[in-house]
């Protein structure tokens, strides 16, 4: 199932929005549109999970090079993720370095 | 045979009427395109043809990089260049390898002329059909050879205790794999130490990291000083018994994490393991498990499985995080199952997953041997995937402690008769 990726500027957060599934397949186009979030300079990334149905492992390091590519002072948050791709974030222990929320 | 196809290069001037004619009476499908369009056009419009058709005006090096463009993507079709009366410019078009045409264009002549083009520009493609087949060829062998160096780096065979049982299934999703296993020796043959490990992503990439992981954390588990072989338990904890082989797993698990977090960190590859340090005599188990699918205790009486749950993050995400010991015992009849997300992630040809609650229903009951249980587990993935393609690695080790073993503490006689 292909993922769909957009990205939007909203006040000062850059927002990515997508939803499919998020696997080796797919992983590759989050990565470039992570590469064009870093250059935003906004101090908050959003990354809107809501329609996410699958996060396999090649999905966790996608979230992983973000957390390279994307300045320190910088929030990156997981918003909406459904309990299994928040269950799977939580056990490789992402989110000690990025937030998880719900709305 | 395919008629020609001819590419007409629309340019100044435009081929005369009676060359026209010549093309349409040898039925040959004419396209025509500019020059900017066949060196800077989407490579999906490039034409797949036998001849391009250009006037001897035309720049010489402008249509041979045309053509080299043309033959990465489409097969390169042979330059017939016509004229009327530019000699001299034709002249500089046959000196760079390019066929001509020049008046009368007599349907036969040009017929004749352009069927021997398609000949040599329909071997051109057959020739270069067949080097890409030999490229394609060349990279699997590589990919085989890649293969089999990964398996060296798995364990040649198993370091069975006396009184226990281990079995394993690995089946990589692709030649090479993420997901590895180990088994080995640490602290004077005192304590069995086992991983099971998932690298992040699939393909080379993760098959390189794990060739990494592997030797790292073994390398450093059978390295530690044995002067450390007894470290305080779980810090900060009530129990502070020391556990022999908890100093090995600690150093190899921290000293890969800080390893692949000084080196490797903007790569973002990482991997989840569980590594579990056995006493065979006792049955007692100290474990990190670095984000990982719990493992499952499989009760001998059969009662619900108890889960070994993460004890810290996944190893090469978090520099100089903290990992605790986890603890738990294995007596007789009772079965460790360890595994990797490519069991409750395998997917039906409808794309829906085998599951944990599946997998929880699978596994009740008492563990008759480990090898039951891998078996009904591989069983049950491989059911359940079916026709569809096997998206990830499946590992699954099964550590067992049968009832009627030979282990001096098991029978509940032999042990204790000999003190």
């Amino acid at each position: 199932m292909p993922l769909s990726v957009s990205l939007s500027i909203e006040g000062d957060t850059t927002v990515i929005d997508l939803s499919g599934e998020l696997d080796a397949e797919t992983a590759p186009d989050f990565h470039q549109t992570i590469e064009k979030a870093a250059g935003h300079g906004t101090t908050t990334i959003e990354i809107r999970m809501a329609g996410v149905g699958y996060m396999a492992s090649a999905g966790l390091r996608s979230l992983v090079f973000a957390q390279q590519k994307i300045a320190d002072n910088v929030t990156i948050k997981v918003v909406g993720a459904i309990e299994p791709v928040s269950r799977t974030i939580r056990t490789a222990g992402l989110d000690r370095s990025i937030v998880i929320s719900d709305e | 045979m395919p008629s020609t196809t001819v590419i007409i290069l629309d340019a100044d001037p435009a081929p005369p009427p009676e060359l026209l004619d010549a093309l349409r009476t040898m039925d040959a499908s004419l396209v025509t395109r500019t020059l900017t369009e066949l060196r800077e056009g989407p490579l999906e419009l490039l034409p797949v043809a036998d001849v391009l058709l250009a006037p001897a005006e035309s720049d010489g090096d402008a249509v041979r990089m045309a053509v080299r463009r043309l033959r990465r993507w489409a097969g390169a079709p042979i330059v017939v260049v016509w004229t009327v009366t530019e000699f001299a410019a034709l002249e500089e078009h046959v000196r760079i390898g390019h066929d001509y045409l020049v008046p009368p264009f007599l349907p036969a002549l040009v017929g004749a002329r352009l069927h021997s083009c398609s000949e040599r520009a329909g071997l051109g493609r057959t020739l270069r059909e067949a080097d890409a087949r030999a490229e394609l060829m060349g990279y699997e062998k590589e990919l085989e050879i890649g293969r089999e160096i990964q398996a060296g780096f798995l364990p040649e065979s198993l370091p069975v205790p006396d009184g226990w049982e281990i079995d394993v299934r690995f089946r990589p999703a692709r030649q090479v794999a993420g997901d590895f296993y180990d088994v080995f020796e640490i602290s004077r043959g005192r304590r069995l130490a086992f991983v099971v490990a998932d690298v992040c992503d699939k393909g080379v990439g993760a098959a390189l990291f794990m060739a990494l992981i592997r030797s790292l954390l073994r390398h450093t588990a059978q390295n530690s000083g044995l002067q450390h072989l007894v470290a305080a338990g779980r810090a900060g904890g009530s129990r502070r018994i020391p556990v022999v082989g908890a100093t090995p797993l600690l150093n190899a698990v921290t000293a890969t994490n800080g390893y692949l977090t000084r080196n490797h960190l903007r790569q973002g590859y990482f991997a989840t393991l569980f590594f579990g340090v056995l006493d065979p005599l006792t049955g007692s188990l100290v474990y990190i498990n670095g984000g990982h699918n719990p493992p499952l205790l499989l009760p001998a009486d059969g009662s619900p499985p108890a889960a070994l749950d993460i004890t810290g993050p996944a190893v090469g995400v978090l520099p100089d995080c903290v990992y605790t010991l986890g603890y738990a015992q294995l007596d007789p009849g009772d079965t460790l199952f360890v595994f990797t997300d490519g069991v409750p992630e395998a997917r039906c040809p409808n794309g829906s997953f085998l599951g944990d609650e599946r997998m929880l229903e699978l596994l009740a009951g008492p563990p008759v041997s480990g090898k039951d249980v891998v078996d009904r587990m591989d069983l049950a993935v491989r059911e359940h995937t079916g026709t569809a393609e096997q998206h990830d690695d499946v590992t699954m080790l099964a550590l067992h402690r049968p009832r009627t073993a030979r282990g001096p503490y098991a029978d509940g006689t032999g042990h204790q008769v000999v003190a």
